[in-house]
Parts: C-alpha cells; structure tokens; sequence
C-alpha cells in the first residue's frame, strides 16, 4: 500500500522553483488500480518517479508498505525497486543489443537469480505475453506492440506488487493499444497487481478502479 | 555469463569506435615499447662499447693525465731526440749531440695521451678497500719514420710516419686489462711465463691487413716478437694492434726521452661489487689525485657519435613522443567512452529502474573500456614487435668515439724550417662501430600490459564517474 503525505516536488529553472508535485496526501491501496491523467508538464511522470524511488520528494513522506522512499538510502530504495516495483515505459526503453529474453533477463540480475532459476523465469514471463517465440529477437527485430510486452515481460518476471506504468499505449496504434491494455488488465487481476498508469486517453482511464488528474501539481481524484 | 553476454553485445555494437580507440591505444602503447626496445638497444650497445674499451671485469679504469708538450722556451726534454733542418741539411740531437740524419730511421715508442704512473700505484690501489683485482698496463705506439737522403734540401719533405699501436699487457693477470675482452682466434694469449721473452699476441685486423700469423714476427722499435697469438677484439674500432708482456713494453719504452721502466699508463681495477664502484673511484682519486680516473658510468658520458646522438634521441624525442601519443590516445578514448556513456544515459537510467545499482553499471562500464585498452595493449605490443625488427633491420651500425681513451699518441719532435717541435697523434680518438639492435624487453611488455590496464581504466572511469552521478529520474526525464 502507498501512503503519501504532504509531498511537493520542486525543480530549480534557473533563478527560479517550479513545484512539480505540490500537497499531495493520496493512499494507494494494494491492488488497486489508478489512472493518472492530466496535461504534459503537470508533474505526472514526477509523481510516477516519486511512487518508484526514481526521485525524491522536496517534502513529504511516501511510504510504501510502511517504508518511507525519501528517508531510504539509495541502496535500500534500489533494493525495494529491484525487487518490489515493475517499470513500463512509453518508448519501452529497451537495451537494443540484448535480445528480448535478455532484456527480460535483466531484471533479476539485481536478485541474483541463478541462471537456471533465470531462464525458467524468463520463458515464463514471455509466455504471459505471447511472446516465447521471439525470445531471441533484438529489439530492432519487434513491432512497437511486441517491444511493448517484452518491456511487461520485464515489469513483471520479478513478480512485483507494484506496476508503474508511464503512457505505455503512446506510441503504438490504436489495435495494439487495445492489445496492450488488455493484456495489462488482465495481469493485474491474475496477480493482484497495485497499477499506478499515467495515461492521455480518457477511454484507457476509465478502465481503471480510480481516476485522478494531475492539474499544476496537485492531484484530483475523481 | 550475461555480464559477458552484455559486454560483447556492447562492444560489438560500437565495434567501430572501440577498433578507433584501441588502435589509438595501441599506436601509443605500441610506440612506448619500440622505443623501450630501442634504448634497450642503445644500452646494450653502449655496454658493449665500454666492455670492448674496458675489458671484462674491469670497474674502474685510471689513466695518466695527458703531458704537456714542451715549451719551445724550455728547449727539449732529457735524452730526447729533436731534428733540425738548416743550410746544413737535416740533423738529429740528443742532449746538444748532433749528427746528420738524412737517410736515417727514428723510431719511437711511447704515449703523448697519457703520463705515466709508477707501477708501485697498483700495489697500492690493490690495497685499497673494496678492491678485488688489479692489473697495469702500457698504452704506447711505436711511430718510426725513414727520413730520405736530399732530406732538408730543395725538394726534400717530410715523410709520413708509420705507426702501430702497442699494448704491454700485465700477463699475471689475463681476466683483466685489454686482452679479457677478446677472443683467441688462432695460437694462445700471452701467459705469466712470457712475462720477460719478445712474444706477441696481434689484432686479427693488423695480423690480415700485414698478413701476418701465428709464428710470424713483429718489430717493435727494433725488436723482433714472435706472434704467438691472434685476438679478436669485440667490436671493429682501433683496438691495441700489438699486445706485449707489460715488462717489455717498460723496458723499450719511454716518454719525452725517459724510460717508462717500472711505469704503467692504464690501471685496470675490479671492485668487490657494483655498488662499491663509486665509493672505490673517489678512493682512487684520493690516492691519485693527479690522475684520471673513469668508471663505465662515467665513460658512458664522454661517448659521443651516432651512438650517443641515437641514445639521446630515444631517451628524449622518444620518451616525449610516446608520451604525447599516449596523452592523445587516452584523451581520445576518454572523450569518445564519455560519448558513448552520453548516449547510453537512457539505458542506464533504466537499468537503474530495474534495480541495478550504480556499481554494477560502472563495472559494466568499466570492463568495456578495459577490453578495449587490453585490445589495444595486444595490438600495441605487435606493433612494438615490428618496430623493433624494422629498426633492426633498418638501423646503420652505430659509431661510438671517445677521445684520448687508447693513449696512443706519440711525441715526435721536430724541427722542419726552423719551426718549433711537431707533436703526432695518429689515434688518440678511439671509434667503435657497434650493430644497433632493437630487442623488446620483459620490461618494455610490463609495461606495455600497465598501460593498456591504464588507458583502459582511464577512459572507464571519466564515464563510470558520470553514470554515478547519474539519477535515474534524470535520464529517464532527458528521454521522455
């Protein structure tokens, strides 16, 4: 479960702060699932960045399951992202010399899975999304939807509680981002899945349990 | 294993720009030790200068200062020969006694290099601490000239003189002096039995030059030596053409008029140890004070020629240049790994979003960087190789001169038109020409490997120190 209190989030623009993310007391509980919307520049990939430990807060409190990711050490915060926090991404962001498997791979290095215990994971994973049979293709070598699952794939071969999913149907077309909202929907009730999703289109918002809407940093649930 | 995986993968996508870096590298890298071979060379040419002039063994080498010519206004010196030419022709005196000396034959044998030294100084610098062995000897040349009959007439001028150099060498003591350094081609070398009979050991080049062999004879200012044995020295510069018993050469000797009976010219020394070289030098100079006396160290330093310009040439150019290669060759791969991690900030950002920590992204980094150096290490260590065989192959024998190291000048006096006394050094400067040989050392490839590891590490770590700055929120901000 997240817990945020009073968080802000300044920037510094040259001689001036910008507030980012500005008092925000918002409770996630486990397995939910929120839409995040709002307009570009409102501070919703910051908030995205605050809920995975990628950033901290100027002020405030974020806990997640009782720990607070702004009084955490790196070390800490990358173990608990490592371990418990699954990333999408809207450019998929994947490591274009690994191949999808490798990519998916990647993300239990950093728990130290032995590599038998890896593979079996691995093929899993790619079987979830449909994709075991393009284990071995470079990323060059897959359409946008199929980078789009390897990178789910990757999210979620470490079986972790919370998705954070950043504008992850922006660039693909309108079937494949039917495909892929399915396909997440689908994980998400399967495994119980807390969904944090930031997203422009209304009709993937509505899909979600909560709607909230990022206006100049401050976040209105609907 | 997917450490590896990703590391090839890496490289091989930037196999363009990791061949460019590597190959910088290896130029440097490469350059470094050519030019290590190369001075390795030099010194080992060097060394086999200074043992050909030295002798094996031998530490510390002291030598008579060079006498002063005599003063016209002091007239000449005891027992000394002058020649005279005036109305009455050409006339040879010793001691104010005169007598014509037209088709007549002098010959001479002494030093103008050097004065001599009372052979009572081996005795004591055999005494001295830090001395192992001792041995004297004798650098003369026996210099002769037939004058012709109509001498100091109209018409009549002043032959050249014929010359050869002689070494009395100190035969109770054969591993040191003159002769240690060479080899026995033909016959035996002189032994302590022949320490008082006219027996020779030649040069092999003046034995072929006047065809001369074992059971030949040699006239030294009168006297016949047989050749007992034929030496070659180790290098073709102007060895001692004649070497003979030392007692002999003291016995028909002699310098400006006076024998050099009980004198030596060149004392061979050998210290206990390479470290006590110096502290056994100052103890000679003490004793010696008017004296001359050189280590090899010392002697490397009056070297000159293309030997001493080819030392200094890669010890200075050479060390400048491959330190300025290898500057721009780190330079570069640091500049060009730093554009690479520049590039790669959004795949970092991610690993970092998936839980890798910082560490594992710099050693991941860093190991690149690393192969890249040892690639070019690998390649640079090649091209050391070649460079050395090509200045091997390519390299003219190098000269070496050091002047008035033989001792063989001879006083000749004289007179011609009423002039003032002539002095003629046929040989003082001693030349050896030497082979230049570049060989790459097991220094020149430590080396080699610590600067590969080095540039490799360099260039890692200009971009490890960026990624670990990194914040993933940034690199992923910078994408999106």
């Amino acid at each position: 479960m997240y817990q945020l209190t009073d968080v802000n989030k300044l920037y510094a623009k040259g001689r001036h702060t910008v507030p980012a993310v500005r008092d925000l007391t918002l409770t996630v509980e486990d397995g939910q699932w929120l839409a995040v919307q709002g307009k570009t520049g409102h501070g919703k990939s910051t908030l995205l960045n605050l809920l995975g430990g990628l950033d901290r807060p100027t002020s405030g409190t974020i806990e997640l399951d009782g720990k607070d990711l702004a009084r955490l050490n790196e070390d800490r915060v990358t173990r608990l992202r490592a371990q418990s926090i699954g990333f999408i991404f809207q450019t998929f962001n994947l490591v274009p010399t690994m191949s999808a498997a490798e990519n998916v791979e990647a993300a239990l290095i950093p728990l130290r899975v032995g590599s038998a215990e890896r593979r079996r994971q691995v093929q899993a994973a790619l079987d979830s999304v449909g994709l075991a049979d393009r284990a071995r293709h470079l990323p060059g070598e897959l359409s946008g939807g199929q980078q789009q699952r390897t990178a789910i794939a990757r999210a979620l071969v470490k079986a972790p509680k919370v998705l954070l999913a950043d504008e992850p149907t922006g660039n693909l077309d309108e079937d494949t981002r039917d495909e892929i909202i399915n396909l997440l929907e689908k994980l998400w009730r399967e495994r119980g899945l807390t969904l944090v999703l930031v997203t422009h289109d209304s009709a993937i918002a509505q899909r979600a349990q909560r709607v909230g809407v990022m206006t100049k940093g401050q976040l209105k649930i609907s | 294993m997917f450490f590896v995986t990703y590391l090839r993968r890496e490289l091989r996508r930037r196999m363009r720009q990791a061949i460019f870096i590597a190959l910088g590298l290896a130029l440097g890298i490469g350059l470094v030790v050519t030019v290590t071979a190369a001075s390795a060379g030099v010194r080992k040419a060097q060394s086999q200068v200074l043992k050909s002039l030295y002798g094996v063994g031998t530490d510390v080498t002291v030598t008579g200062k060079a006498p002063k010519p005599p003063s016209l206004a002091s007239g000449p010196p005891k027992n000394s020969q002058t020649f005279t030419v005036g109305p009455g022709g050409a006339r040879v005196c010793t001691n104010g006694k005169c007598h014509n000396a037209a088709g007549q034959t002098i010959d001479n044998l002494g030093s103008t290099s050097y004065s001599p030294i009372s052979q009572s100084e081996v005795a004591a610098i055999a005494r001295l601490k830090n001395v192992k062995a001792v041995a004297g000897g004798l650098a003369l040349s026996d210099t002769s000239i037939t004058l012709p009959k109509h001498f100091g007439q109209a018409g009549g001028s002043l032959p050249t003189p014929a010359s050869f150099s002689v070494q009395g060498a100190d035969t109770s003591h054969a591993s040191l002096g003159p002769l240690s350094a060479g080899t026995i081609t033909a016959g035996r070398s002189l032994r302590a039995a022949d320490a008082n009979s006219d027996v020779a050991v030649i040069d092999s080049g003046y034995a072929k030059s006047h065809k001369l062999k074992v059971g030949s004879t040699v006239t030294v200012v009168g006297h016949k030596f047989a050749v007992v044995g034929i030496v070659e020295q180790p290098q073709s510069g102007s060895p001692p053409q004649v070497y003979v018993p030392l007692a002999r050469a003291q016995a028909l000797g002699k310098a400006l008029g006076k024998s050099l009976k009980g004198d030596v010219n060149t004392i061979y020394v050998t210290a206990t140890s390479a470290a006590n070289i110096p502290a056994v030098q100052r103890e000679i100079e003490n004793l010696l004070p008017s004296a001359t006396v050189t280590s090899a160290s010392s002697l490397a330093k009056q070297v000159t020629g293309s030997l001493s310009s080819t030392a200094r040439l890669a010890n200075d150019l050479g060390r400048w240049l491959s330190i300025l290669v290898l500057i721009a060759a780190f330079t570069v791969a640091s500049l060009l790994t730093m554009a690479a991690v520049a590039r790669r900030v959004r795949e970092f950002g991610t690993l970092k979003a998936l839980g890798w920590r910082s560490r594992r992204i710099v050693a991941q980094v860093m190991s690149e960087s690393l192969t890249v150096g040892v690639i070019g290490g690998a390649a640079g260590v090649g091209l050391g190789f070649a460079g050395a065989a090509i200045i091997t192959a390519v390299a003219p024998k190098l000269s070496a001169t050091i002047a008035g190291s033989t001792g063989q000048g001879v006083a000749f006096a004289g007179a011609a038109g009423g002039g003032g006394p002539q002095f003629f050094s046929p040989a003082v400067p001693h030349t050896v020409a030497v082979p230049m040989s570049a060989s790459v050392t097991l220094a020149a490839l430590v080396a080699a490997v610590v600067l590969a590891l080095v540039g490799g590490l360099l260039a890692g770590s200009f971009g490890s120190w960026r990624i670990a700055r990194l914040r993933p929120a940034d690199a992923l901000a910078r994408v999106a």
